[in-house]
């Protein structure tokens, strides 16, 4: 057997031992484990199932064992990706660190940064949020205003920060700062780490039309912030920013596959809504063929994402295929919950009302919040306008 | 999903070669004479001396083993300067029908000749207005054939055409003529410079049945080989003509700008490089799984409906970006244009695919 292989059935042997039944099943939006001082567990399973990922590193597989990842090569954490999505183990972690704020801060955080806060990240025990956009900087980031003034021995930072998701929850947030306002738009931005327990942070939600309020504003009012802080170089935070907004686009598009896995599939509700001839096929050729189309499309977008993949075995990437994914997938993931609402009819209609299940109610809310996946992150448009200009060169 | 180091010096070597040897005037050319052959003879003969058509065929019959991958990235190429080549009706289709139907006596018997390009073959399938295997009127039974086809690509240069019809209790076979002298044809050019023919069986007598027994997985498989190989084919068309797109944006100026500068052509441009790369991603998927040997029935389908979408989309919009040049003859953009619709009808049109994956899938 090859190093892979048997890698494959050890992973697989072991998934099987540690991950409890109850955590095998489709998992719904309050049981997802977020990290933080104040997590909670919803059941004694989930936590054991997270404990048990968590002291292998596998919460964050490919991180360096030396901050409590996994240390795991990226064949190894695809098999490992292919063997939980085998059993349909739930993700064991929901977490903006392991998403994008991690992978960043190990290409560009200090040795005291990372021996800091990345075994946290691994091990859930900090919650963190991303403090980017602000009321008048969004597509335009880098006309932010939230500045951060040198104070000899810390910063002093004042401004406010919108969008900041679940920043009522977190622990600790990112931020983009402006350190030098008289440098041009992009140089003068800063990477600062802010605890949100420091006095002068308070936070506002703002409710959404998916009826949540993970939003907020968060504000800074004479904020002091520690000097070690302070990632990558003073006012070229900007790169830093680049390179967690990568990890953040590569999230956004592979949403599509994770909610297919976590909520419900289109294929399976359309089986158990529409009317169904003797063989079993869709009845109404119409929608049949609109469901066939999108699938086709979205087996595409995996086919696209695995030859990316024996492009980057093979170290002969093509830049501009990334460029594609967000774009792509939150467009389908879109399209796809068009399609859901179509085939429930008017069982998606209901917000509250008791004569619509819970699935229903789940498939509905969904529909309404994935309305933000193509605008969090650089919206939609700005992914097109790098398409046009990365990839294709044409003229600016 | 990617081309092996072999299969990518086989790419470069086709586009060298072709970039010298036959630019898209060749098909003028074809098209200007519309008694004479469906491809330019002599290039071809340089492609065999390439040993193209030997790339996927099995070394025991005088192949190269190459895989289909190996042809995939070929088609690509030749799709890109729309060159008229026996690959897809001989070497993806006929070899791969012999191969998976023909009794091995047969299959030595043609294979290497396929191979060594010594003979190029093509087979009869479609009927009626729209591609479906499954509603094949063709008979074969008490030992005469009748029926009538259409569409048939390479006919004339073809020194074997294979029959697709259905015997008498109804299963698909497979029949293998040495000559059409017997057989009733007509000859056209259709509008993408491209000549076809439409065959007409009456109780034709005489004909080698290929293989023995009922085939019709494997009938069926040759068929989705051929698919997916014009599919193949297509990417490498929609993609020339994106890059042409993109170049004269960035060339023509209006309002003191170069056009490439305006948003909504940016879009529009950017929207086309994401289906083509979804669509090429479904042909790469395909071709790997036909070279690991698993079963690509709901795989062409799915390539072959998005190539379609991918090639008519992007042939669309490069007519109307390219402005009033756009639908000159003098530009080459109208000949992909053509050449889209021609191959969208080829082997089964989007719907025909949609319906078929549907079916695949379970829905
Ligand atoms: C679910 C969600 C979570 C988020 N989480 C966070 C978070 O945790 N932290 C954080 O900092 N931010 C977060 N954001 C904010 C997000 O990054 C911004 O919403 C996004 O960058 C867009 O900015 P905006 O909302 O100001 O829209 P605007 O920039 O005002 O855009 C409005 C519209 O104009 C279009 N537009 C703008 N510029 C151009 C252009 N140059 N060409 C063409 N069209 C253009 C946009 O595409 C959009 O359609 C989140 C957003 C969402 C939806």
């Amino acid at each position: 057997m090859s190093d892979l292989e048997t890698f494959r059935a050890e992973t697989r042997a072991w998934l099987e031992a540690h991950c409890p039944e109850s955590q095998r099943q489709p998992i719904l939006k309050r049981e997802q484990i977020w990290g933080g001082r104040n997590r909670v567990f919803p059941s004694a399973d989930a936590q054991a199932w997270f404990e048990a990922m968590a002291d292998r590193g596998w919460t964050a597989p490919s991180w360096p064992k030396e901050y409590g990842g996994g240390g795991l090569s990226i064949e190894e954490a695809k098999v490992l990706q292919q063997e939980m999505a085998r059993l349909k183990c739930r993700p064991p972690l929901y977490e903006i660190g392991i998403w994008m704020f991690g992978p960043a801060l190990l290409a560009y955080g200090n040795e005291a940064q990372k021996q800091e806060h990345i075994p946290k990240i691994v091990k859930g025990e900090i919650r963190w949020a991303q403090g980017y956009s602000e009321p008048g900087a969004g597509s335009d980031l880098a006309s932010l205003k939230t500045k951060a003034e040198d104070m000899g021995d810390h910063f002093l930072v004042n401004g406010t920060k919108i969008w900041t998701t679940n920043a009522h929850k977190a622990d600790w947030i990112f931020c983009l700062v402006r350190t030098d306002p008289s440098a041009p738009k992009q140089q003068g931005i800063s990477f600062l780490l802010i605890d949100m327990a420091s006095e002068g942070v308070s936070v506002s939600p703002i409710e959404l039309i998916s009826g949540e309020s993970e939003f907020c504003q968060t504000f800074f009012d004479n904020v002091k912030v520690p000097k070690e802080n302070l990632v990558g170089e003073l006012n070229k935070g900007w790169d830093v920013a680049k390179e967690l907004l990568k990890h953040e686009r590569t999230l956004m598009s592979s949403m599509e596959s994770m909610s297919e896995k976590e909520d419900f599939s289109l294929l399976e509700l359309a089986q158990q809504y529409l009317s169904l001839n003797s063989e079993g096929t869709i009845e109404d050729g119409e929608i049949r063929s609109r469901i066939a189309q999108l699938l086709m499309e979205m087996e595409a977008f995996e086919q696209l994402n695995e030859r990316m993949f024996y492009q980057y075995k093979a170290k002969q990437v093509d830049q501009r295929l990334g460029m594609l994914l967000k774009h792509i997938g939150t467009k389908q993931l879109q399209r796809k919950d068009e399609l859901i609402l179509e085939v429930l009819g008017n069982k998606a209609l209901s917000w509250t009302a008791p004569t619509a299940n819970q699935q229903e109610h789940i498939v509905t809310r969904n529909w309404a919040f994935n309305k933000s996946h193509t605008i969090a992150g650089g919206t939609s448009e700005i992914q097109l306008n790098i398409i046009a200009k990365r990839a294709l060169g044409m003229a600016s | 999903m990617i081309f092996n180091e072999e299969q990518s010096m086989l790419k470069d070597t086709a586009r060298a070669f072709i970039e010298e040897n036959a630019p898209v005037d060749n098909l003028r050319k074809l098209r200007a004479a519309p008694e004479g052959p469906a491809y330019d003879l002599e290039l071809w003969q340089q492609l065999v001396e390439l040993g193209i058509p030997a790339v996927a065929l099995p070394e025991e019959y005088g192949g190269l083993g190459f895989g289909f991958m190996g042809l995939a990235a070929v088609l690509g190429e030749t799709g890109r300067n729309l060159v008229a080549t026996p690959l897809v009706s001989s070497v993806a289709l006929a070899a791969s029908l012999i191969k998976l139907v023909g009794t091995e006596e047969q299959k030595s018997r043609w294979l290497p000749a396929l191979a060594s390009g010594e003979l190029t073959a093509t087979v009869a399938v479609q009927e009626g207005r729209h591609y479906n295997p499954k509603s094949i009127e063709t008979k074969w039974a008490n030992g005469a054939l009748s029926g009538s086809k259409t569409m048939v690509m390479d006919a004339q240069e073809a020194g074997l055409v294979l029959v697709i019809a259905k015997n008498a209790s109804g299963a698909l076979c497979v029949l293998a003529l040495n000559s059409l002298e017997d057989v009733e044809q007509e000859r056209y050019m259709l509008m993408d410079g491209r000549k076809f023919s439409d065959l007409h069986f009456r109780d034709l007598a005489g004909v080698e049945e290929l293989g023995e027994g009922e085939q019709v997985a494997s009938v069926e498989q040759a068929l989705d080989i051929a698919t997916i190989a014009l599919a193949a084919e297509m990417i490498g068309g929609a993609e020339s003509l994106l890059e042409r797109t993109v170049y004269h944006l960035n060339e023509r100026e209006q309002f003191d700008v170069k056009l490439a500068t305006f948003q909504a052509l940016q879009h529009r441009c950017a929207e086309m490089y994401c289906q083509l790369e979804l669509a090429r991603s479904a042909v790469l998927s395909a071709f790997t799984r036909l070279d690991q040997g698993r079963n690509i029935a709901k795989a062409a389908s799915q390539a072959k409906a998005l190539a379609n979408e991918c090639y008519q989309h992007i042939s669309n919009e490069a007519v109307q970006m390219h402005g009033g040049m756009g639908i000159t003859d003098e530009l080459d953009i109208g000949l992909y244009l053509k050449r889209s619709r021609v191959c969208n009808q080829l082997f089964g049109d989007a719907n025909f695919h949609r319906k078929r994956y549907a079916l695949q899938i379970g829905i």
